[in-house]
């Protein structure tokens, strides 16, 4: 008898779009495990809504969850197979820090502090990754670093993909562990 | 509060392991699933997870940069400041080393002694303070430590190129087996492997003598393209050599004139994780001639079964290498 209120869902959005909304946090995690920041997979997550929104309706979903990550895991391969690699590489090196440091997208001059700090930073990154066990140090910068993928990586290495991902695994817990505060 | 500490610890490692295999060259919508239904299970997983993804994301935001920061560490003189400011502030040239080693820890903050060590398949360059470079072969041992009079090098085990500055007032010494390579300055390749030294020549002139007066064997005087072996057992052969050759492991090249196999592999095996190993002596008896690119292993494996009789299966520990 009463009609829904305002929070609520509109009406006419579709089980996937429902299910998108419910997911958006969990999707916008996993899609940010290849983004180079959170602004990215924001724009990723974006891709994902109007791929969903163009479907919606038109399909009977019975497992939109299902549906969604595969959908998601798609853009997440492609992103990899995207130019991001070699727009990281071509970019400049303040534009750089200033995602590292702040975030945020400002276009004027970083200050000459900020400059510093971030040094300090690529520096207190550079002996993390100088101090971890040799094998998992090198499985690190030839995937995270230099930018080949887990059978490159594998292949260079001489030892397993399987091999490579537990180096991967290690390193990262690691290294959060050691650049933590 | 042990276990809770140890439950943490799990979390991390999951939501590493997570962020890993999200780096899988194919994700699937099981993968999807799953990571969603672990981040659902408790609300520390997904703090666990972002605290991983901060650092994932600063590193691929800044890996160039790391990466020129760590080739950068490579190439720095590993003396610290201090060492060298010591060694040229030092007068008086009568003061003998021994008397000035024994000075340095109370002038320096820093030891005067560094160490360097490359594990499998590892290739390092240093420089080193006075502008000579060592280029280290896979698991090598090595110390530096200059004092005012020497540069002393300890080579504990393992393979290294020398290029040495030229400094004829300060001797450019490498300590390894029991004996002494001494030099002005000059390239030259040290090797000592479980005690079997190999000292190579490609420039200048070097001096190999017992390390002591009282130990055996001879004084030898070293000149370009000459190679000197001494085993063990005390055995000296001085043989002519292509010092191309000798240093062809700096650029991934192993040349081997009528080399044992078992030395062979015994080479390949600092190289690669994956080991092999030779059951039939006979065969580990058997010479090689030729050259080996060091790229992938596998690689490695086929080219050898095209110059020996031999193929690689399988293993428990890596690969066993058997006559065809």
């Amino acid at each position: 008898m009463a009609p829904s209120g305002p929070s609520e869902t509109p009406g006419e959005d579709g089980p996937l779009i429902r299910a998108f909304f419910e997911k958006r946090e969990s999707l916008l995690l996993f899609l940010a495990a290849r983004t180079r920041c959170m602004a990215t997979a924001e724009d990723l997550i974006q891709d994902l809504y109007l791929k969903i929104a163009a479907l919606d309706g038109g399909t009977d979903v019975r497992a939109p969850s299902a549906l969604l990550y595969r959908m998601a895991a798609n853009i997440l391969v492609d992103h990899v197979r995207s130019s991001q690699r070699s727009s990281r590489r071509n970019s400049d090196w303040r534009q750089e820090t200033r995602t590292v440091m702040g975030g945020e997208d400002v276009v004027d001059e970083p200050a000459a502090d900020e400059v510093l700090a971030a040094k300090q930073r690529v520096r207190l990154l550079a002996d993390a990754v100088a101090e971890l066990p040799l094998q998992m140090r090198r499985a690190f910068r030839l995937h995270k670093l230099e930018g080949l993928s887990q059978a490159q990586t594998a292949q260079a290495m001489g030892v397993s993909v399987k091999m490579i991902e537990q180096h991967i695994q290690a390193a990262i817990r690691n290294l959060s562990q050691r650049l933590r505060s | 509060m042990t276990s809770m500490v140890t439950n943490n610890e799990q979390v991390m490692a999951d939501a590493s392991a997570w962020l890993a295999r999200l780096q899988r060259a194919e994700v699937t919508e099981g993968d999807g699933l799953a990571f969603d239904a672990w981040l659902a299970a408790a609300p520390a997983h997904g703090v666990a997870y972002k605290r991983a993804l901060a650092v994932w994301q600063e590193f691929e935001s800044c890996a160039d940069e790391v990466l020129a920061e760590l080739a950068a560490d490579a190439a720095r003189p590993p003396a610290r400041s201090g060492t060298r400011r010591w060694v040229i502030g030092a007068g008086g040239s009568a003061i003998a080393a021994g008397l000035a080693v024994a000075i340095l820890p109370g002038l320096l903050a820093q030891p005067a002694t560094q160490t360097y060590a490359t594990g499998k398949g590892e290739h390092r360059k240093i420089a080193l303070a006075d502008g000579s470079v060592v280029d280290l072969n896979a698991e090598t041992r090595l110390t530096v430590r200059f004092t005012r009079a020497e540069r002393q090098v300890v080579l504990a085990d393992g393979q290294a190129i020398f290029d040495v500055a030229h400094n004829k007032d300060r001797p450019f010494t490498v300590a390894a087996a029991d004996r002494i390579v001494r030099v002005v300055g000059t390239q030259f390749d040290v090797r000592n492997r479980q005690g079997d030294l190999t000292v190579t020549v490609a420039a200048g002139k070097v001096q190999v003598r017992p390390a002591s007066a009282s130990a055996s064997g001879h004084a030898f005087l070293l000149t370009p393209g000459q190679r000197l072996e001494i085993g063990r057992t005390g055995v000296e052969s001085l043989a002519a050599v292509d010092p191309e050759e000798a240093m062809g492991w700096r650029s991934g090249r192993l040349v081997y004139r009528a080399e044992p196999l078992a030395n062979v592999v015994a080479d390949l095996n600092r190289q690669f994780v994956q080991q092999i190993e030779i059951s039939d002596p006979e065969l580990a008896k058997t010479p090689i001639t030729g050259f080996i690119v060091l790229d992938e292993q596998s690689a490695v494996m086929a080219r050898l079964s095209l110059m020996l009789p031999v193929r690689s299966i399988p293993s428990d520990r890596g690969l066993l290498l058997l006559r065809k």
